[in-house]
């Protein structure tokens, strides 16, 4: 109960505790996964825009699960990212399909456009 | 791999995976040896990891976790039957297309060769 009632300030516990976890699964890995996992964490804090807890902790988990594989393996990163990196982590953040803060201003660019059109998003707009 | 190659493949990759995983399940390495077997050699393993993330996500396979020898457990994709039914239309749309761009290259042929 009290718990509850915290979290609904803090945000959940859980997932703070999930996150640190997940963090220092990555911080532990050997070089040179440790780096590329970090710079791609550190990108998706800033490409992410997903605001859903709950998804960034998926995605946060599987990012730790994907270099911890490549670590034991011995897969050189050049193998795991391909040519493009930035190609590479957006792609990965985008299989999160969480609520992101672009889809209230795809509503709302939808609904412009629909008021717009005066078609309600039906018809050819002939 | 050739930047062209590379922009067809992200439309296509998705059914390939589907396809690899009707024949049997298989975790994500598994798939990236079988399409690097099949000619697709430059093929990141991160390119189809994130595509089984996605596919997962989009509740097309069932995935079941497996502990190996070392390391977190791997990750056994199945296709389900949501992922059949998507694995049906791709393969649809696949034929479609394939015919209207064989078309389009012989029409183009032809003309040339008439207009030799």
């Amino acid at each position: 109960m009290a718990a509850k009632w915290i979290e609904t300030l803090t945000g959940s516990l859980e997932q703070k505790k999930q996150y640190k976890q997940d963090k220092a699964r990555i911080d532990g890995l050997p070089e040179p996964y440790a780096t590329a996992a970090k710079a791609m964490h550190r990108y998706f804090m800033y490409y992410g825009g997903i605001t859903d807890g709950d998804t960034l902790m998926t995605m946060f988990g599987d990012l730790a699960d994907l270099w911890e594989r490549a670590a034991i393996d011995g897969t050189p990163v050049r193998a795991i990212v391909g040519d493009d990196p930035v190609e590479f982590a957006e792609t990965f953040a985008q299989a999160y399909s969480g609520k992101q803060w672009i889809d209230k201003e795809r509503e709302r660019l939808t609904k412009a456009i629909d008021a717009a059109a005066g078609d309600n998003g039906k018809g050819a707009g002939a | 791999m050739g930047k062209q190659m590379t922009e067809m493949l992200k439309g296509t990759l998705e059914g390939i995976v589907l396809a690899i995983l009707a024949v049997r399940p298989a975790y994500g390495y598994e798939i990236t040896a079988r399409l690097r077997d099949q000619g697709f050699s430059d093929i990141a393993e991160g390119t189809v990891y994130a595509l089984l993330v996605r596919i997962e996500q989009r509740g097309l396979v069932d995935v079941e976790k497996v502990p190996s020898e070392k390391g977190p457990p791997r990750k056994v994709y199945t296709l389900n039957a949501l992922g059949g039914e998507d694995l049906e239309e791709f393969w649809r749309t696949w034929s479609f297309l394939a015919e209207r761009i064989e078309q389009l290259h012989q029409n183009i042929e032809n003309s040339q060769e008439a207009g030799e």
